[in-house]
């Protein structure tokens, strides 16, 4: 069996075998692989991807109910529901938890589940890390919205312009929450994106080329690289403003020098990138199901991989596309209205792409397949509202209006959350081992199209109609009144829509239980690789490293093609995927280091607030947890973590690799049958 | 042979769907009356050049829509697989892509976008370009009211203070110098122009005409904090010769009141309300008969020491030539609505005419933040200054004389 | 972890692997390719922050009636005393490499040496530069005195605290040294971050003290 162990920073990955010291004492390692108190020190990319995802979903059922609460204000003209003051708190909270809590973890759920996977690893390059960066955002989430117990929450706009957001024009905690922590959710994005990143270009499994992998794995890349150059502009930007606002500084305090400019920029160099930041993993996800359910390969795979490529790279050129009526001056102006007219090229490309795979194709609509062409036709929407606020002039008469919310809905999610959920009904029997419930996902689906059309296609209307955004309240007299109403009774569709994909999860999952059904490793006839293990994915991912000889690799294990040019297949299903129980699977050991050192940083966040004494305690933590990290064995070298299926664990490694290799020669086909390497077994020194 | 009658049927339903959704959107192109804020129904020669780049990009913008909107749906019908179709018998063809076709669909719409581009940049442009008859006028914004100052002579003093209300001109240009005393606020009159942004430190200029006399509606459109969203404001277009006559009434004083109450009220306005908002030549500790001056003091917040972050507050000289006051919310004058939103295009009168409506103005002095919410107790905004029913209908009394 | 090595497997054996292919993907350890992207992303908060620096420093004396100290913090600087310290920070870049390759040639002796020679001179450094801040003070530049100076407090400070950082790593991989052997790369991926700090320090001495 092959022998995975982790590296401790400190090794080198060719180097001989060091000598391995004793670990100190009090730092061992935690061994339970399974239940609760498992999650909590978990250092396995799948059960990470997991808690990124249903905490997401947990904060998105909140972002949605502020939604509801600003549609229900907004329902008639002069409703008196929310004050103005709460008003403007809801719709801040609303788009900062959607975009930080809601879809850029959502990514992270995917990316952290499925790169390993699709590039045929077995974790991350840094499991440790991997976890700490969950529990830095997930913790940072919570603290960022405890301020709701402090006063209220943030109330400056999820873009906080200077100088209203400063402590002047802005007292109160909200907009402290908001620096602080976004601060502390950008560590452990940034922890994230350097380890993705890094496992993207140096785990990939043989055979496996850039030019190989799965297009989901490029966008997620890609994500992962504008992830790791964008967070540390807003990085600056929010530390100035917290030095402003706690520590009395001036950045952006006009009176002393400050220009609200600087703020700007800063601020939309990292919020440009992150619009693609928030799409191209939802666009990845599309590019992986509708060749499935066409039962064809993606349309101009190079074009797609080159065109997420170009998106990335134009990105970074456009930032002050949201400037347009900042009054930067004409050429400024001039300059970035023609770059961002021109990004629109390689987003039609992917539209093109996607609608040229599924020609001639032959469609199975599953819910999933219905999310992603639902993506293809409702992000067009979306992209081309784009082009038309591309247009300066045309945008100088836009912004700042409902046109643009409807815009930047219809891309956000008609885009992003549209792609994620055609992602969780497709990945979810690989994920749980059991499918969702179609009949429940088409009325989910649907309902989610509807209510989503008509929560924010009215939009448009009332933006050209002249209505501003971030407005409590209009006027009988503006004429605003019928638009809204129907967008109230979509955002209620919408809500339902998300209760019956909830009611899916807890029906699917209770008829699993009542009636277990396996579905197999490949449950929708897949491409790529993550298909050909067990659902739901073993611990180990794969028995055996797949050695990949082209794009789509599983698909053509699976199928030839004949002379025309039509789909034969070559060998069935069963003989091509990977068989369940693997044994001796050497898998890094969890850790409680990385929960430790994150639950410093909110302490720290509320020292910094209130009072800076408060932060001792959560920095001796965050120290206390960088000691253990550092002093932990890279392993426990009592052993005990192996997979074993089969035979009682025993406390030698040595004896335990043997033992494996006893078993393989029992009962493992020729194929699976790989040498363990005792040697490796020895465990990497401390790092 | 079901899939094709399909796929025909979906492309039918497709398009008429698509043509219905564009019909919704324009439907409202032309009615300012209905919607005063519209931004499909331009004024003025600024406003003009927008919209004629509007309509092409949305035409555009809309054939792509169809195409592809009803291009899915019909793929979706015509390339469904059917009950009846087997694994291995008459499978898609495995295509993996066409570089002609992309590098088609790369070129092709760069080509269309590049030939907006030049559209686009022309108008940039002119956004700018002003005629040599424009007058100049300086728009403050601040938490939640815009003021307007006007340099007649162009001497280099401030002659005329207002606020809520801009007049200018009809088929003049107007040169704005934005600038904004607090935080970041927004100027647009959607008929005339698009937005510019007042930002403090800053000075941004923007131009705009109006064709026809009328009133105009705005909006502050950069979110600015507690009442971003009700902070309004109205432009009002003159023929040239009621414009200067509006001219003439400003840089006037109005005249002194006579009656008892109005004194009093005069009394109670130099008391409580000349620590923020000015009167020319009112000042706190004056004492009686107060003599009004013709010239506003542009510093006049700074002077007298006024606490607002802003430090400034609307100049009342000549609250009564306007239509509406407290940032564009309440009708100074009685007429149809109870509220200020209008957009009339055709005629606008230099010195408004009829009842003052002294019942939006007792509501305001009642209690402030229950028309526009306030933070007082952080300096933004108006305070309720627990004025007594008599000291409110000595006020109201005085007020409507400045005209 | 691609240890394919690992792998008898009958398909693979006529595969043909680049030599390193049994280490990772690009052939460039995980450790290393991971502190080449933390680099390039903190290049950028440094560029942002040094942007910060160039847009306010003369905001002072340039805008009239400011409120806060009229001083520009550029005005303060001692040019021959940072010279000097920026001078220490090169050199401890130079026993940095001598560091690393006393680990590459597995003399762990001279390896503690060269590492503790350079942690005692970023010590130098970091103590140079507190020196120079509370010289600042005392002249009347604070931190919140105006923009100028808050700009220079916070990029220098993020660079010292990068330095402290650095500082401590090099401590703590001495103190391992002690215990076991430290592999040569640990000592270059430390090297590596120390390197970048002392670039980011000449790119901030030259534009932020020399340049007028």
């Amino acid at each position: 069996m092959t022998i995975v162990h982790q590296r401790s920073p400190l090794e080198l990955p060719s180097g001989e075998p060091l000598t391995p010291p004793k670990p100190l004492g009090v730092f061992s390692r935690p061994k339970a692989t399974s239940g609760w108190k498992s999650w909590f020190t978990t250092v396995d990319h799948k059960k990470i991807g997991i808690m990124y995802g249903v905490a997401s979903m947990l904060f998105f059922l909140v972002g949605g109910f502020e939604a509801l609460l600003i549609r229900l204000q907004l329902a008639v003209p002069g409703n008196d529901l929310l004050s103005a003051d709460l008003y403007n708190q809801v719709f801040t909270m609303h788009g900062l938890t959607m975009i930080f809590l809601v879809v850029m973890p959502l990514q992270s759920a995917f990316a952290n589940y499925l790169l390993p996977l699709q590039i045929g690893a077995r974790d991350v390059a840094f499991p440790r890390m991997n976890a700490l960066s969950l529990w830095v955002w997930l913790l940072g989430a919570i603290f960022f919205n405890t301020s709701w117990l402090f006063g209220g929450g943030a109330n400056g706009g999820w873009f906080a312009y200077a100088p209203n957001s400063g402590v002047a024009f802005t007292p109160g905690h909200g907009m402290d929450f908001y620096a602080v922590g976004l601060l502390i959710m950008g560590i452990g994005s940034t922890v994230s994106a350097i380890n993705l990143t890094v496992t993207v270009f140096n785990m990939r499994t043989p055979g496996m080329s850039m030019m190989r992998m799965p297009v989901f794995t490029w966008m997620a890349f890609i994500t992962q690289v504008l992830l790791v150059f964008a967070l540390p502009v807003i990085t600056v930007a929010l530390f100035l403003l917290m030095f402003d606002r706690l520590f009395d500084a001036s950045f952006f305090d006009v009176s002393k020098g400050g220009d609200p400019f600087l703020w700007e920029h800063l601020f939309w160099i990292f919020g440009h990138p992150e619009v693609y930041i928030m799409i191209l993993p939802s666009f990845g996800i599309v590019s992986e199901v509708i060749p499935v359910f066409s039962r064809k390969p993606i349309f101009g795979y190079p074009f797609m991989v080159g065109s997420g490529i170009a998106i990335g790279f134009m990105g970074w050129g456009v930032w002050a596309h949201h400037m347009f009526a900042s009054g930067m001056g004409p050429i400024s102006v001039l300059a970035f209205s023609l770059a961002t007219m021109f990004i629109a090229v390689p987003t039609g490309v992917k539209i093109l792409n996607w609608m040229a795979t599924m020609y001639g194709g032959r469609l199975r609509f599953t819910t999933a397949m219905l999310f992603s062409i639902a993506l293809v036709a409702m992000f067009t929407i979306g992209g081309l509202s784009g082009v038309t606020h591309a247009v300066a002039p045309a945008d100088t008469q836009q912004t700042d209006t409902y046109y643009i919310i409807a815009h930047f809905h219809y891309v956000l999610f008609g885009g992003a959350l549209l792609g994620l959920f055609s992602g969780m009904y497709f990945w979810y029997p690989k994920m749980f081992g059991h499918f969702l419930n179609e009949r429940l996902g088409k009325w989910h689906f649907w309902l989610m199209i509807i209510g989503f059309n008509a929560t924010f296609g009215p939009m448009h209307m009332l933006g050209l109609q002249g209505m501003m955004r971030r407005t409590y309240t209009y006027t009988d007299g503006q004429g605003f009144n019928v638009w809204n109403l129907v967008a109230t009774i979509g955002a209620f569709t919408l809500a339902v829509s998300i209760l019956i994909f909830m009611y899916n999860v807890a029906h699917s999952y209770r008829k699993h239980k009542a009636n277990p059904v396996d579905p197999g490793p490949d449950p929708w006839d897949a491409r790529s690789l993550e298909w050909m293990i067990p659902s739901p994915t073993p611990e180990y991912n794969f028995a055996e490293l797949v050695v990949v000889e082209e794009f789509d690799e599983f698909w053509h294990r699976k199928y030839g093609h004949d002379e025309e040019g039509r789909l034969v297949r070559i060998a069935k299903t069963e003989d091509v995927v990977q068989k369940p129980g693997a044994t001796g699977i050497h898998l890094p050991s969890p850790s409680y280091w990385p929960l430790v050192l994150a639950v410093g940083l909110p302490l720290v966040g509320y020292g910094l607030i209130f009072n800076l004494w408060w932060a001792v305690p959560g920095a001796l933590i965050t120290i206390m947890g960088i000691f253990g990290w550092v002093m932990e064995p890279a392993d426990d070298p009592d052993g005990g973590h192996e997979h074993h299926e089969d035979e009682s664990p025993s406390d030698d490694p040595e004896a335990a690799a043997e033992l494996t290799d006893g078993a393989e020669s029992g009962e493992a086909s020729d194929e699976e049958t790989v040498a363990a390497d005792a040697e490796q077994t020895e465990e990497a020194p401390v790092g | 042979m079901r899939n094709k009658r399909n796929a025909t049927i979906a492309l039918v339903l497709g398009t008429l769907a698509c043509l219905v959704s564009g019909w919704l959107l324009l439907r409202g192109a032309t009615s300012l009356e209905t919607f005063p804020l519209n931004t499909l129904n331009p004024q003025g020669r600024k406003a003009d050049i927008i919209y004629s780049l509007v309509v092409p990009v949305f035409a555009i913008a809309g054939l792509v829509f169809i195409l592809v909107e009803v291009g899915v749906l019909w793929m979706a019908a015509r390339f469904r697989r059917n009950h009846d179709d087997v694994e291995g018998v008459g499978e898609p063809v495995q295509v993996h892509g066409n570089t002609g076709l992309e590098i088609g669909w790369t070129i092709v719409p760069a080509v269309i976008l590049a030939v907006v581009a030049v559209f686009n940049a022309n108008a940039i442009l002119q956004m700018d370009d002003t005629n040599a008859d424009a007058i100049d006028v300086t728009v403050v914004g601040q938490q939640w009211w815009w003021e307007y100052r006007y340099d007649i002579d162009s001497d280099g003093t401030v002659d005329i203070i207002t606020a809520t209300q801009m007049v200018i001109p009809a088929g003049r240009d107007v040169k704005l110098a934005i600038q904004s005393r607090d935080v970041i606020h927004s100027f647009w009159i959607p008929a005339l122009n698009g937005k510019m942004d007042a930002v403090p430190g800053r000075t941004h200029p923007l131009v705009i005409e109006a064709a026809d006399p009328g009133i105009y509606e705005g909006q502050c459109t950069e979110f600015c904090g507690l009442s971003h969203g009700v902070m309004r404001m109205q432009v009002k277009a003159l023929e040239p010769a009621a414009y200067d006559e509006w001219v003439q009434r400003m840089t006037t004083a109005p005249e002194q009141p006579t009656d008892e109450k109005a004194l009093a009220g005069q009394e109670v306005f130099v008391q409580q309300c000349t620590s923020c908002h000015q009167i020319n030549g009112l000042e706190p500790g004056a004492e009686a008969p107060y003599l009004y001056a013709d010239l506003p003091n542009p510093n006049y917040g700074e002077d007298v020491g006024s606490t607002l972050l802003s430090q400034n507050a609307p100049n009342l000289t000549h609250l009564m030539m306007r239509d509406t006051f407290a940032g564009n919310l309440l009708d100074l004058y009685q007429g149809d609505s109870a509220v200020a939103v209008e957009t009339t295009v055709g005629s606008a009168e230099a010195v408004p005419s009829g009842e003052p409506d002294t019942n939006n103005l007792k509501k305001w002095l009642r209690n402030p933040e229950d028309i526009k919410p306030m933070d007082p107790e952080n300096n933004q905004g108006m305070p309720n200054l627990g004025l007594s029913e008599e000291q409110i209908d000595q006020l109201v009394a005085f007020l409507v004389t400045l005209k | 972890m691609a240890d394919v090595a690992e792998i008898a497997h009958e398909e693979i054996e006529d595969v043909e692997f680049p030599d390193d292919s049994h280490a990772t993907s690009t052939g460039i350890s995980n450790p290393k390719l991971a502190m080449w992207v933390y680099l390039a992303s903190d290049a950028l908060l440094f560029g942002g922050l040094i942007s910060t620096y160039l847009i306010y420093k003369n905001r002072p004396g340039e805008i009239p009636g400011l409120s806060g100290s009229p001083v520009r913090i550029s005005e303060l600087f001692d040019i021959p005393f940072t010279s000097m310290t920026t001078f220490i920070l090169l050199m401890s870049s130079l026993t940095m490499v001598m560091s690393v390759t006393s680990a590459m040639r597995n003399d762990q002796v001279r390896m503690r040496l060269w590492l503790g020679t350079t942690a005692l001179l970023g010590a130098l450094f970091l103590g140079g530069q507190i020196y120079e801040f509370t010289v600042f003070v005392s002249e009347g530049l604070g931190y919140t005195s105006n923009v100028s100076s808050s700009a220079f407090y916070t990029l220098t400070g993020f660079h010292g605290v990068h330095v402290a950082v650095g500082i401590l790593m090099l401590v703590a991989m001495l103190g391992m040294s002690l215990r076991q052997r430290i592999h040569a790369e640990a000592v270059e991926v430390i090297g590596l971050y120390w390197h970048f700090v002392d670039i980011v320090w000449v790119v901030i001495f030259t534009i932020v003290y020399l340049i007028p």
